[in-house]
């Protein structure tokens, strides 16, 4: 069905062009796309659709990386190319892309995506085709086991890791009683479970689980559920109502509030200051990567945020309003130069290539923080093809995230569900 | 089965140009106090209502009379501005096809969505016909015509303007339907496919079909009827956006139905990614698996749209006839009446797409010094970067959101002169009009309300 999608665009396209089809850049590149040329590498971008917000700075990240990587000589001395295609955040679309970027553009690797059900939509493809595909994702779908040996998750750690790793600290700092606030399905279920896990085994104990409904814009109607001795509020909420839950949270406990806890995908890309977060003073979340450039910050941090256009306060530096995705992004740049690093090492020269660069990829193991992985030291697991690395608790201070905790990587990691290198390559 | 992954509080905008990227307006308006808002833009379309029921005839009727502001000059040179038009349209398809595949850098996916369907669009119904200048056919056929080339048939009288709503239901189905709407390959092919197909109904049936057959003649006039500035009788004219349509023959039923057939398309434009849409369907929208996988859900909910409107709008007319004990028939007042429609559908596109062209306008400068994606900087613009910081501050979110209420309300408020007018002119008698008049005052009311509902709506 996909081919003779091909062939009926490749028709038009001819009509289009008057039979100068010979002449169409993709095509001559499509069909130069060996070892002489340069590597290239798919970004599936989430450009439309419900991820797009999030696709721009990824995109804005990837390209600043290429361009670095290519500055400092390329990989294996070849440049790299970065050939973008939209995925419409549409797991079916995303399957088709991955199939372009084997088939259409000969594309080396493909990366770059972020929402988990486009990386669930689009693996299966990519296994079958055998194109190493590395994603951005968060999502514990790698490391579970239900993809394949062609997907890795080299640049970002998984939510399970994330949340596990809070527990220690909240249980420590915050109090041993919890009360979690999430949205009713699967993002939130997830929070709930390996939270509750690893809350419990760190001596604490759940309160309640309030489950909000996805399409809830109101949510006086459910605290009300917060028991009274709880110690720890920890919400996740999602959506174009998170602002108005903020507030309405505010209006129920006023000064009377447990310790709070969240995190900052709630807020990815919101400023702050905007009205009705001050209630969120002196709260706790998780960040991926501070937002705000902290008082010890690293030069490889401060190196990043130069190459990605992006200012101390997390906003890009050309429009101060314009709140980057800061807590992921930094997942492409570390996925590109993890890419770059296990191409050096297996000396990939090209598609032929493609299961040797995996054997690479799974032979790595620690990683140190450097410009190259400047959220922090990293180490990779071969087995279930997951990275693990420091996880950032932040505190609400005068309007800004102040770093307060760092995890260590052994705080993040869990035993294996999975091992992918026993599959065949 | 993990799907942990980030979310971000912001949402893309419904038309698939827009969501290119769009901040976390959505949470922002949730905070707005829409229910003063609303009530604001109510009262406003309700006093009008009072205000022109009460108005003596004579003094409704002169709201539509425009002024003369000068002779007008016939301008020369269609066919080479089509011709032009044209080269421009295949240089697009070509940089379509060849350009990067990322929607946001492709020149095409900007020119069609943001260019075409949101400014040129907006423009008609503001400066008037552009279209009889663009037009990407009328050069082509007229070189064709002087070189003897002769139309085989003639589009007879009976077919009406039925061919032009089969086109914008197709066009509205790559708009709101399809799932590669942004693709530039699939928006080229559509381009190719569209052009061809009228171009052969122009050479086969003669240049009536480009009026008749082809749905953005018929759709680009009709906004331009809306424009303030306008010919007749030889001279230059301006007046109260309507006086072109009431300055013209009741239109046939086929241009009627068009037109309510736009204000159906952008009823369902806004409302298809709403909260309240992804209810009735039973999908969670903080997890929308994109429009693969809608289509058969949506493909409906535009189709129904069109006949509910008819229907809803038909029994208003209905009982304001009865009411006015006219007995004008329904056909005929559902003819006379329908241009009063415009208005809305013209605010409705107005609100529904000020914010992506906020955001999507951005992106004109970046094709245009660099059309294929390249890194290149022909025009020296340093590759900028689009900015939604406007979304992430209250204040710009208020006044945006303030912007598209007063679309609405002004297309209500239009609307409601122009519906008053149209009676006084059929109907005869101010008393009688004022009477027929009331089932669709609260029709319009409804529809003011329903339209700023969907502004407030979260959405997917």
């Amino acid at each position: 069905m996909t081919r003779s999608t091909t062939t009926r665009r490749s028709a038009l396209k001819t009509l289009a062009i008057g039979g100068a089809a010979a002449a169409l850049p993709h095509w001559a590149t499509t069909a130069t796309a060996q070892d002489a040329g340069p590597i290239k590498i798919g970004f599936q971008k989430h450009a439309t659709g419900i991820g797009a917000s999030y696709g721009r700075w990824y995109d804005q990240t990837s390209t600043a990386a290429v361009a670095a990587i290519n500055a400092s000589g390329g990989i294996n001395g070849r440049q790299v190319e970065m050939i973008t295609e939209d995925d419409a955040t549409d797991p079916a679309r995303g399957a088709e892309v991955v199939e372009k970027f084997a088939t259409q553009h000969m594309c080396d690797v493909a990366f770059g995506t972020l929402f988990s059900h486009v990386v669930i939509g689009s693996a299966p493809r990519a296994g079958e085709l055998k194109l190493p595909y590395f994603v951005v994702s968060e999502g514990h779908h790698v490391a579970s086991g239900m993809l394949n040996r062609y997907t890795l998750q080299p640049g970002i750690t998984d939510v399970k890791s994330q949340v596990a790793s809070m527990a220690p600290f909240i249980a420590a700092n915050l109090g041993k009683k919890v009360t979690m606030i999430f949205p009713d399905f699967a993002f939130g279920h997830d929070h709930r479970d390996y939270f509750s896990a690893a809350f419990t085994a760190a001596g604490g104990t759940i309160a309640a689980l309030i489950a909000i409904p996805p399409t809830e814009t109101s949510f006086t109607k459910y605290f009300p559920q917060i028991p009274a001795d709880t110690e720890v509020l920890y919400h996740v909420m999602v959506g174009p109502a998170v602002l108005t839950f903020v507030r309405e949270l505010g209006e129920f406990f006023g000064d009377a509030r447990p310790a709070i806890f969240g995190f900052i995908d709630s807020l990815e890309a919101v400023d702050l200051s905007s009205p009705g977060l001050e209630f969120l003073e002196g709260t706790y979340f998780w960040e991926g990567n501070p937002r705000y450039a902290q008082p010890d910050q690293t030069t490889f941090d401060k190196n990043f945020r130069a190459a990605v256009g992006v200012d101390d306060n997390g906003a890009s530096v050309t429009d101060p309003a314009d709140v980057s995705t800061y807590a992921h992004m930094f997942g492409c740049w570390e996925t590109l130069y993890f890419i770059k690093q296990a191409m050096e090492a297996c000396d990939y020269q090209g598609p032929a290539d493609r299961a040797k660069l995996i054997e690479a990829c799974e032979a790595i193991t620690d990683i140190p923080a450097s410009n190259e992985h400047p959220q922090g030291a990293k180490r990779f697991n071969g087995k279930t093809h997951q990275v693990f690395g420091p996880q950032y608790i932040s505190k609400v201070t005068g309007g800004r995230l102040e770093v307060v905790h760092v995890t260590s990587i052994e705080d993040t990691l869990y035993p294996d569900d999975t091992d992918y290198t026993t599959q065949a390559l | 089965m993990g799907k942990g992954r980030a979310w971000l509080t912001l949402l893309a905008l419904a038309c698939p140009s827009a969501a290119f990227a769009h901040a976390s307006e959505q949470s922002f308006v949730l905070l707005l106090p829409a229910g003063a808002y609303i009530a604001g833009g109510l009262a406003t379309v309700i006093l009008t209502v009072i205000v022109i029921a009460r108005l003596p005839t004579a003094v409704a009727l002169r709201l539509f009379r425009p002024v003369s502001i000068g002779t007008s000059r016939r301008l020369p040179g269609k066919t080479s501005t089509s011709l032009l038009s044209l080269g421009l349209l295949a240089g697009l398809v070509w940089v379509g096809l060849t350009g990067s595949h990322d929607p946001t850098r492709n020149p095409l996916v900007v020119a069609i969505w943001t260019v075409f369907w949101v400014i040129i669009v907006l423009a008609h119904g503001f400066f008037g016909n552009l279209w009889a200048w663009v037009n990407p056919w009328t050069g082509v056929l007229h070189l064709l015509r002087q070189a003897g080339v002769r139309p085989v048939a003639r589009l007879a009288s009976t077919v009406g303007h039925w061919p032009a709503l089969i086109s914008l239901m197709g066009f509205a189905g790559l708009l709101l339907i399809h799932p590669k709407a942004n693709d530039p390959d699939t928006l080229a092919q559509a381009v190719i496919i569209y052009w061809t197909l009228h171009f052969c109904g122009g050479l086969v049936l003669g240049p009536r079909w480009l009026r008749r057959g082809e749905a953005f003649g018929v759709i680009l006039a009709a906004y331009a009827n809306l424009a303030p500035f306008g010919l007749q009788h030889g001279r230059r004219k301006i007046g109260l956006p309507g006086w072109q349509w009431l300055a013209q023959p009741i239109p046939p039923l086929s241009v009627a139905v068009m037109l309510v057939a736009l204000l159906s398309l952008g009823s369902f434009e806004g409302l298809y990614e709403t909260f309240f849409w992804f209810k009735l369907l039973g999908l969670n929208p903080l997890e929308f698996a994109g429009r693969s996988s809608v289509v058969w859900q949506n493909g409906a909910g535009l189709i129904a749209a069109l006949p509910l409107l008819i229907t809803v709008y038909s029994a208003c007319l209905w009982a304001g006839v009865r009411l006015a004990q006219t007995g004008t028939p329904l056909v005929l007042a559902f003819r006379a009446f329908a241009p009063a429609l415009l208005p809305i559908a013209f605010g409705y596109h107005l609100a529904h797409y000020l914010p992506s062209l906020l955001v999507d306008g951005q992106s004109i400068p970046i094709v245009l010094t660099d059309p294929w994606g390249t890194g290149a900087d022909l025009w020296g613009y340093g590759h900028p970067h689009v900015s939604t910081g406007f979304f992430n501050r209250l204040d710009t979110v208020r006044l945006i959101w303030l912007a598209q209420a007063g679309a609405v309300v002004a297309g209500h408020v239009i609307a409601i002169l122009m519906s008053h007018a149209i009676a006084l002119r059929l109907l005869g008698g101010q008393r009688r009009a004022a009477l027929s008049q009331l089932p669709m005052a609260g029709f319009m009311i409804g529809y003011t309300l329903f339209g700023l509902w969907l502004l407030t709506s979260p959405q997917a």
